[in-house]
């Protein structure tokens, strides 16, 4: 957090010989209000009071169509007893870990090959981020033409030998999840790879100049110099991979949306389906409620400690 | 200072005003109250017939509509999907479409009950309706004896084929199940898969129709509907034969059967990749023109000679929002959608594989069209589809419980138990 604080000192320098200002600054002009208050208002309207009313539909029975009805703890309850629920729970960790470990792996490893100037290097980046332009959606589709049974996928395999392998990626319970993370993650990677780059690039040159002199190693320049001084940038990878991987659902839904028989349901899948398939809305805002709180806790556990971390 | 404080005052009243109305206005319980559409301008008409040629074929009845003068109306396409999820939320809106295009029965009595659909009976006593068969008024009407529905087309599900491939392969169509289960064999030892499907890629409904028509053909029409109206239960003996029988022709089904969408299947069908396929004429708005005359179908085959034989004829046509803001206009446009007119424009523009509504409408006279009314009018009972029997909410519990049939079929004693526990969510609603 060595970043967020400089500028901090900055300022305080740059103030440093003014006269005291507080009597004016307590003073808040009219105009002033009007540029916090509405945005609140509108934020209070169309963000905090649609989540609110999904918290307290989380206490009910609804269709969609009659008015809802108040059943205390009744949609948690169930979702103890719910062996979807636990296979999408299930899913989303698998998600977390496999989408989210790997996209920071590659990631970080695409920025380490491509951060040198060389020539033809900007071609490779641009390659790699290409795919974050895409849209999820347009991007599964791509990769469910890729997919099929008669797809580039197996013909491939086919033509190097490796019939065997051919498959129904997206049809199969046992692939169809790890199927469906591959155009995640081959999205996914581009981004983090743009984020490290702009951590490896802010590394002072002297740190490795320094490390050369002393004689270390490739590994030792790495493990002791880039992780230490990217580890700001760490805190927003993890953060941008949390909140993407619970909040995965495009990709997942336009490829097999949680099937085949919910063998790849993440938990936003599992919620749009309860919720605007079998119209029963209580349950899926208690889902997304469910959703928030994993999102909002991991986040904020996460961020707590790393801030405390980088104060100490 | 004074003025400062003053307009500051009026400014946080002012505010304080707006939010309590957006509180008010975005409550919860909003959708249980009336509302009324806005009135004036065109009568907008919700379509999820997103096929192109079935949409350009509704933009060529809504021209000739406007054309006519009076009431005008514009169309506006959602993707199925997008259709089937949105409605209760179009219709509980306080300015929703006025016209909707979707199913009578069932679907549209879960609808009426909440008084989400305009009464329009007194558009069947017009003369353009007042031909309509009985058991059309019975479909259109709701359990409080009013019409909600204006049908206008049906078609009906039948085992699909190319005459060509089936003369090339030397093979007939079947009358019974064994028959079946033999041509199946043949087929497959020429290295066809007998039986295309389509259950995968955003399609899995299309497995609704074999459970349907098994379900239809071992337990008969009356059971089926009372079984998805919650009166039986998914796991027992009765719904158990189904799958027995479903298991004999499960080795001839595609392998891709769950990979592929239902359009993809077709392909597979009319490029002679699989030999037949049971699925509804609508698959026809996908196909080439050309390839329409070389597609016949069967009935599917008997299994219990006592069971009368029921067919899957679903009916389709439009429903009405009961908070229109333009009553007159939607019931003026309704009344000409029922028109043979409307019907025959529909027909010519579309694959004109359905039938029409209206008794002098003109169907397209092909012989395939000839022989799918045959099927329907010599029917012993009329099932719509398992959705429209059952419920929008209900469908996707089958499609799940069907495609890990065709994937595990020897889990079906743990798939019906999950399923009746899944649809009694629902039903307990």
């Amino acid at each position: 957090m060595a970043v967020l604080t400089a500028p901090r000192k900055e300022t305080r320098r740059r103030t440093e010989g003014r006269p005291p200002a507080r009597k004016r600054a307590t003073r808040v002009p009219p105009v002033v209000l009007a540029f916090v208050l509405v945005p609140l208002l509108a934020e209070a309207f169309w963000v905090f009071w649609p989540a609110l009313q999904g918290f307290y539909l989380a206490f009910t029975q609804w269709d969609g169509v009659s008015a809802p009805q108040f059943i205390g703890l009744g949609n948690f309850r169930e979702m103890f007893g719910d062996a979807v629920f636990r296979t999408a729970a299930l899913d989303t960790v698998i998600w977390l870990l496999l989408f989210g470990g790997l996209s920071a792996a590659l990631g970080l490893g695409a920025a380490l090959l491509l951060q040198q100037e060389r020539r033809g290097v900007g071609f490779y980046r641009a390659a790699l981020f290409l795919p974050v332009v895409f849209s999820l959606v347009a991007t599964a589709l791509v990769w469910q033409a890729m997919y099929q049974p008669d797809g580039l996928i197996n013909k491939t395999l086919e033509a190097v030998g490796l019939s065997g392998l051919t498959h129904a990626w997206l049809a199969d319970q046992d692939t169809a999840l790890y199927a469906v993370i591959v155009p995640a993650l081959w999205r996914q990677i581009g981004y983090v790879m743009v984020l490290y780059l702009a951590g490896l690039k802010g590394i002072d040159p002297v740190l490795y100049e320094a490390a050369k002199v002393d004689g270390a190693t490739r590994w030792q320049q790495f493990r002791h110099i880039t992780l230490p001084q990217l580890s700001s940038v760490n805190a927003v990878v993890i953060s941008v991979i949390v909140i993407d991987s619970l909040r995965s659902f495009d990709v997942v839904w336009a490829l097999t949306r949680g099937g085949p028989y919910h063998s790849s349901e993440l938990l936003s899948t599992y919620m749009y389906s309860t919720a605007f398939q079998s119209l029963r809305l209580g349950y899926g805002s208690a889902l997304a409620v469910v959703i928030f709180v994993l999102a909002f806790g991991v986040i904020a556990s996460y961020l707590v400690r790393a801030f405390r971390e980088a104060d100490a | 200072m004074n003025t400062s404080a003053q307009s500051r005052r009026t400014f946080l009243a002012g505010a304080a005003a707006v939010g309590a109305t957006a509180l008010t206005s975005g409550c919860v319980a909003s959708s249980s109250s009336g509302g009324k559409g806005s009135s004036g301008g065109a009568v907008t008409l919700q379509s999820n017939l997103s096929a192109p040629q079935a949409k350009s074929a509704m933009q060529e009845v809504v021209d000739a509509f406007n054309k006519r003068g009076g009431a005008k109306g514009s169309l506006n396409t959602v993707a199925s999907e997008t259709f089937r999820t949105q409605l209760p939320t179009y219709l509980t809106s306080a300015t929703p479409p006025d016209l909707y295009t979707w199913y009578p029965g069932s679907v549209a009595e879960s609808y009426a009950r909440k008084n989400l659909l305009l009464d329009v009976s007194d558009i069947w006593a017009e003369p353009e309706l007042a031909g309509y068969s009985d058991a059309l008024k019975k479909l259109c009407t709701d359990s409080a004896g009013k019409k909600v529905f204006v049908p206008t087309t049906y078609y009906w599900w039948g085992v699909f084929y190319r005459k060509s491939n089936f003369a090339k392969w030397g093979v007939k169509e079947p009358k019974t199940w064994d028959e079946f289960l033999d041509l199946c064999d043949k087929l497959k030892s020429k290295g066809v898969a007998p039986i295309g499907l389509g259950a995968g890629g955003g399609t899995p409904w299309v497995a609704s129709s074999w459970f349907d028509y098994l379900n239809i053909r071992i337990n008969g029409a009356k059971y089926h509907r009372d079984l998805l109206a919650g009166k039986h239960r998914f796991d027992d003996p009765e719904v158990r034969k189904v799958f027995d029988r479903w298991s004999e022709a499960l080795p001839f089904f595609d392998p891709n059967s769950t990979a592929l969408p239902f359009q993809d299947a077709t392909t597979g069908l009319l490029q002679g990749r699989t030999g037949m396929m049971l699925i509804g004429t609508f698959f026809a708005d996908a196909a080439p023109k050309d390839q329409l005359d070389d597609i016949d179908f069967f009935r599917f085959p008997v299994i219990d000679p006592k069971v009368p034989l029921a067919e899957e004829a679903p009916t389709d046509g439009y429903f009405a929002s009961a908070r229109t803001g333009r009553k007159d206009e939607t019931k003026e446009m309704l009344r000409y959608l029922a028109t043979a007119e409307a019907q025959e424009i529909y027909l010519k523009g579309s694959s004109g594989t359905s039938l029409p509504a209206h008794p002098d409408a003109k169907d397209s006279g092909t012989p395939l069209v000839v022989k799918g009314r045959k099927l329907i009018e010599n029917a012993a009972d009329i099932t719509q589809f398992f959705n429209r029997d059952s419920s929008d909410a209900l469908a996707p519990t089958a499609d799940t419980a069907l495609t890990h049939f065709l994937s595990k079929p020897k889990e079906i004693g743990s798939i019906l138990t999950t399923w009746q526990r899944d649809a009694q969510k629902i039903w307990s609603q």
